[in-house]
């Protein structure tokens, strides 16, 4: 954990220690969610109140700044804290969620209930269940102890719908907060195993042997216009997606090495394959998984959503130009859990190690660090969730409001370079944000879809 | 840039009246129209390149090897001159028809002259090879998810900032060039247009779909409607199909002609042919099938490879040869390719193979009919041949020389072939043979050989000589040069091919996720230009093999991975550019190539993105072991705010060893320059 006060640090520790033994916290979290769908019971009042645990200097609707962050600067990732403090971010805060319902899709939070304990590792260290079989919904391991399971978890369901389409604005800024470039782009997802919603449930027939069917296919400006990358994960976790690209040069699709996900897929962004969701690798080509520590967090997983624009763009502010962050909401999290996992089958990986910050309530990470081959403070990543909902306005996902995630900041420590996506109802070419529809696999996440969504 | 919705459902509202009103989006229509929107792209580039040698395109009129050159013509007496003929002329006292045995035995001393070349069109520098101004959108017309309607307009204008040949400037040497395409051969440099014989004596644009002047461009590399629905894709109108996984070999990339005007093969070498290939109007059909294939069919109107027109930068048909493009006389124009793909990949493997019935666009080129009626020169030997030939006409061939050449391969005209050396110089250039390339031109023509021009045994331990000899005599009775007409034809071909790939599993670093791919196509009964340029092609099977490794590799944790290529290509039976290998190998003094059994050609690039890949590194080879090779270095800058620069070097060595006319790069050698690319993109 980053810097969590001493005193509630101690606290905190204490009463997680407890909770392992059975005995400590309030409630055990899962019992509390499986009792109402409710949190309140299991954790103290001063961590479900950003008021209480500033003892009133910071309440829900206020606005963190520069001149106020060092009452919570024990709640933010240490990047975040100084983006406050000395590049003009500002963080509004809202009250802490408390209705479990409200941080996932439903459905995937109903599964997650309905088969907790039914998950293990194979000798592989696949995630099966009793029986041996692919995983059939929901997080494997709410109740999660070891880091491992709680990458395994996420690494199995990305954005926890059984297809999505994000339909992605990107901006890379410049140092002096200049944005030098500017991407529309959809990134496609389906699962083929742990399906909820898209029949067939939960396997696809003839696919179990795959985890995911992913794409990624830029659509402006110009010069990336075609670029598409298909990625078909296998169920194994040892092994790498095969990967293949449709570069509009060629105008064809090539075959990539499949190991290749450290690269910046274009120019000026500081993302790569691998920062996908903070797992965006294969779960044992990472290692030496680790939790380092618990603690409150204050992040952005609610009220993420701009429905006041038509195509739910966010508004922006701080840096030099003012134009560097994304108008954010945070709220008090009662409980992140810090992990760390390196790189074990990347050679030369400019990452030495990544720290990710997992919501304990949904097991979604909430914040991720990596630090250089140095072992110095590399990149950044934060950003918003949020229930499609709010207003009156709702954007559904079938039965229920739509869950996912809304803006992301990658920012390069070292080079100061940020990088800001907003997920958008719609981009170019009529790409819009759509979840669970049929007829998504045909029409993104095949060689045949690729080549058609390339440049002609 | 993006209108969507509404306002653009109005639109789309008439368009769909306009296609089907009484549909009303019943059944196959349904939802056809129900998510309209439209998007713009494009962008605006200057490319420009600065010449790093002296050395002009010698293909052209004012880079002429010759044009410095003062060489000494010795006509000879024609051994099929008749005795009768000699004594019309008066000169039986002098010649004794028993004498002439072949083409060296009487030199006509008197008739000696001496040419320089550049006397008639004087050499030029240029300080660039090519400037243009070039804009090129994409439209996206969306009626629906399913249902989309794609224009992709490409517009160039180059300012011609060049020091041109113009043949009104000759207009008055030999009554100047009146043969061929007007636009082409008669006046400035045309940059742009495809020419092609209308059948009714004229000429006429060769695609429909491109609307060029001399100095502008206008086309759609895509003009199309796209229908998809579920794993099926079809695309109607003009367009691309690119197939295959090597880059820049085009074994199974066999659907599209390339355009060679613009900057011909010399821009980017890692953007390939994506500038390059001819849109054909076609209906493209593809299909997810079950177990990870994907079948590609496609019919599409033939469309050839277009050249560079004559005096262009970047040409490589001789200017002494007028070209006479048989596309539309020859109904060609009328012709469908059509061809199939079936490609899988399975993880690490993966397999394609290709079956198509094509028109091959390159073509092949043959003497023809000049058509055009000028005499010899009215001095000096001509006067005596047209005289002689006045006295002693041929049946079916005129009364005079002129129309006799009417009907022969060869035009009375400045800017052709002025000496026996130029002609043999040229024609080892362009892998052709010269002592064969005379024979055909004389024995395919029989008013050519009224004119008593003969065959020459090829066998004769003289026969460079006494091609050289005749060759000179014409040349010095046409006052000045002669111009080669040549027809250009194309063939119906069959091609199949097969490719496999494998992806590499290795411990050590460097050796694993190595991507290979082997490419095979065999193309049985080929046809190709014949070396003589005889009426009939060359008709041989051929078999083309590449060998492609792709490797990404990390050097070191600062820099992303490199981007490294590596291929070989194997042919047996033409070079790289279609031309028969058993042209290689001449030279000015032998005009009988010795030829080469097989070409092989070996690729290395590589791209190094800088972090962030603001800058990217590349660099591009071809390797021709019979002693070529270009190199081409590039930067690429991405400073963002939506402008892109390129900055690259061709270096182009076709003499590194041996015969220069043994290896494909000498062809090109020319042509080393730094090159720049600016581009503003919306």
């Amino acid at each position: 954990m980053a810097d969590i006060p001493s005193m509630r640090r101690r606290d905190f520790l204490a009463r997680t220690a407890g909770y392992a033994a059975g005995a400590g916290m309030l409630m055990p979290l899962w019992e509390a969610i499986g009792a109402n769908g409710e949190i309140n019971r299991a954790y103290p009042d001063e961590l479900l109140s950003i008021e209480a645990y500033t003892k009133g200097r910071i309440s829900p609707g206020d606005l963190i700044t520069a001149d106020n962050v060092e009452h919570v600067k024990d709640l933010l990732e240490p990047v975040t804290y100084e983006q406050v403090r000395e590049m003009g971010r500002q963080l509004r805060v809202a009250p802490t969620t408390t209705d479990i319902m409200r941080l996932s899709p439903w459905e995937y939070m109903e599964a997650t209930v309905r088969n907790r304990g039914r998950a293990r590792f194979d000798d592989k260290g696949n995630v099966v269940t009793e029986e041996g079989r692919p995983w059939i919904g929901g997080h494997p391991f709410p109740d999660a102890t070891k880091a491992v399971e709680l990458f395994a978890g996420l690494t199995m369901s990305w954005g926890r719908h059984d297809a999505s389409v994000y339909a992605i604005r990107q901006y890379s800024l410049s140092p002096e907060g200049q944005v030098q470039y500017q991407y529309d782009l959809g990134w496609a997802e389906l699962a083929p195993v742990g399906r909820l919603v898209l029949e067939p449930t939960p396997y696809w027939d003839g696919h179990e042997d795959f985890l995911r069917y992913q794409s990624v296919f830029f659509l402006s400006p110009r010069s990336e216009r075609g670029t598409s990358f298909l990625n078909i994960w296998p169920y194994d976790q040892n092994a790498f997606p095969d990967l293949y690209g449709y570069l509009p040069h060629f105008r064809r699709i090539r075959q990539f090495p499949t190991n290749q996900r450290f690269e910046p897929l274009v120019p000026g962004s500081t993302l790569y394959l691998s920062d996908a969701w903070a797992a965006g690798d294969p779960l044992h080509t990472w290692g030496n998984y680790r939790i380092v520590g618990r603690g409150p967090m204050l992040a952005g997983v609610s009220n993420g959503w701009n429905p006041d624009h038509p195509n739910w763009e966010h508004g922006t502010h701080g840096g030099p130009e003012g134009n560097t962050f994304w108008n954010s909401t945070v709220e008090l999290v009662p409980e992140a859990i810090l992990t760390e996992a390196e790189p074990v089958a990347f050679t030369r990986a400019p990452v030495s190690k990544k720290r990710v910050w997992f919501d304990a309530r949904n097991m979604m990470p909430i914040g991720m660090v990596t630090y250089d081959r140095k072992g110095e403070l590399f990149r950044s990543f934060d950003g918003n969730y949020s229930l499609y909902e709010s207003g009156g306005k709702a954007f559904m996902d079938g039965d229920h409001p739509y869950w996912s995630w809304t803006h992301v900041h990658a920012f390069d420590v070292q080079t100061r370079r940020m990088t800001r996506l907003e997920q958008v109802r719609e981009i170019s070419d009529g790409v819009t944000t759509r979840v669970n529809e049929p007829g998504m696999y045909e029409q993104y996440l095949t060689r045949n879809a690729i080549l058609r969504m390339g440049r002609i | 840039m993006q209108i969507t919705n509404r306002g653009m459902a109005v639109l789309a509202g008439w368009v769909a009246m306009a296609l089907h009103a009484p549909v009303q989006a019943q059944g196959f229509f349904s939802g056809m129209f129900d998510d309209v929107g439209v998007d713009f792209s494009g962008f605006i580039r200057a490319e420009g390149t600065y010449r790093t040698t002296s050395d002009e395109n010698p293909y052209n009129q004012q880079g002429n090897l010759f044009n410095d050159r003062t060489i000494q013509r010795t006509p000879y007496a024609p051994p099929n001159l008749t005795q009768t003929q000699i004594d019309n002329l008066g000169l039986g006292g002098l010649v004794n028809l028993g004498e002439v045995g072949t083409w060296n035995t009487i030199p006509l001393v008197i008739f000696n002259d001496e040419v320089r070349r550049g006397d008639i069109i004087r050499s030029q520098e240029n300080d660039t090879n090519y400037t243009v101004l070039r804009a090129e959108g994409e439209m996206n017309l969306r009626f629906s998810r399913n249902f989309r309607f794609v224009a992709k307009p490409r517009v160039l204008y180059d300012p011609g900032i060049y020091n041109d040949f113009d043949a009104r400037n000759v207009a008055n040497v030999q009554t100047g060039i009146s043969g061929g395409d007007p636009a082409l051969y008669q006046g400035e440099v045309n940059y742009f247009e495809y020419r092609v014989e209308d059948g009714n004596g004229g000429f006429t644009n060769g695609n429909p779909l491109e609307f060029s002047g001399r100095n502008y461009f206008v086309d759609f590399p895509a003009l199309l409607f796209e229908y998809t629905n579920g794993p099926m894709t079809l695309r109607l109108g003009n367009q691309q199909i690119a197939w295959g996984q090597a880059i820049f070999f085009r074994v199974l990339d066999v659907p599209n002609g390339l355009d060679l005007r613009r900057h011909s093969i010399l821009d980017r070498s890692l953007e390939e042919f994506s500038d390059k290939r001819v849109p054909m109007l076609s209906a493209r059909l593809t299909y997810q099938l079950p177990f990870s294939v994907i079948a590609d069919a496609y019919v599409g109107r033939f469309q050839p490879t277009v050249f560079g027109n004559p005096n262009t930068s970047f040409n490589v048909i001789p200017v002494q040869f007028t070209v006479r493009d048989m596309f539309k006389e020859g109904g060609f124009d009328d012709k469908y390719s059509y061809g199939l793909r079936l490609r899988a990949d399975y993880g690490s493997w993966g397999w394609q193979a290709i079956a198509v019935r094509r028109w091959n666009p390159d073509g092949t080129f043959r003497w023809t009919q000049t058509g055009v009626n000028q005499s010899l020169d009215g001095n000096g030997l001509g006067a005596v041949v047209n005289l002689a030939y006045a006295l002693n006409p041929r049946e079916g061939c005129g009364g005079t020389t002129g129309e006799a050449l009417a009907q022969s391969a060869f035009e009375v005209a400045p800017g052709g072939v002025y000496t026996a050396e130029e002609w043999f110089t040229y024609a080892a250039e362009v892998r052709l043979s010269g002592i064969e390339g005379l024979n055909a031109g004389i024995e395919d023509f029989p008013c050519a050989q009224a004119l008593t021009a003969s065959t020459i045994d090829p066998t004769d331990a003289d026969a460079q000589q006494q091609a050289e000899n005749q060759l000179d005599t014409f040349f010095v009775a046409a006052g000045g040069s002669l111009r080669g007409h040549i027809a250009r034809e194309y063939h119906q071909e069959n091609v199949f091919g097969l490719g496999l790939n494998y992806v590499t599993t290795s411990n050590i670093d460097f050796l694993n996720q190595i991507i290979i791919n082997l490419e095979v196509s065999y193309q049985p009964k080929r046809a190709f230009t014949d070396i003589a340029l005889r009426q009939d092609p060359l008709i041989q099977d051929e078999t083309t093999v590449a060998l492609i490794m792709d490797k990404w590799h990390r050097f070191t944790p600062g820099f992303p991975g490199t981007y490294m290529v590596f291929q070989a290509l194997w042919k047996n039976r033409s070079d790289l550019v279609g031309r028969h290998l058993s042209g290689y190998g001449a030279t000015p003094d032998n005009g009988l190539p010795p030829g080469i059994d097989n070409a092989t050609y070996l690729v290395f690039g590589f791209q190094q993105p800088l972090p962030n890949r603001i800058f990217d590194v590349e660099f591009a080879s071809l390797y021709d072991p019979q002693g070529g090779l270009f190199m081409q270095p590039m930067l690429r800058w991405n400073p963002g705010n939506n402008i892109g620069v390129e900055a690259f070097y061709n270096f182009i060595d076709g003499e590194l060893s041996g015969n220069p006319n043994d290896n494909l790069l000498s062809t090109l050698g020319f042509a080393d320059e730094i090159g720049l690319r600016v581009t503003y993109q919306f």
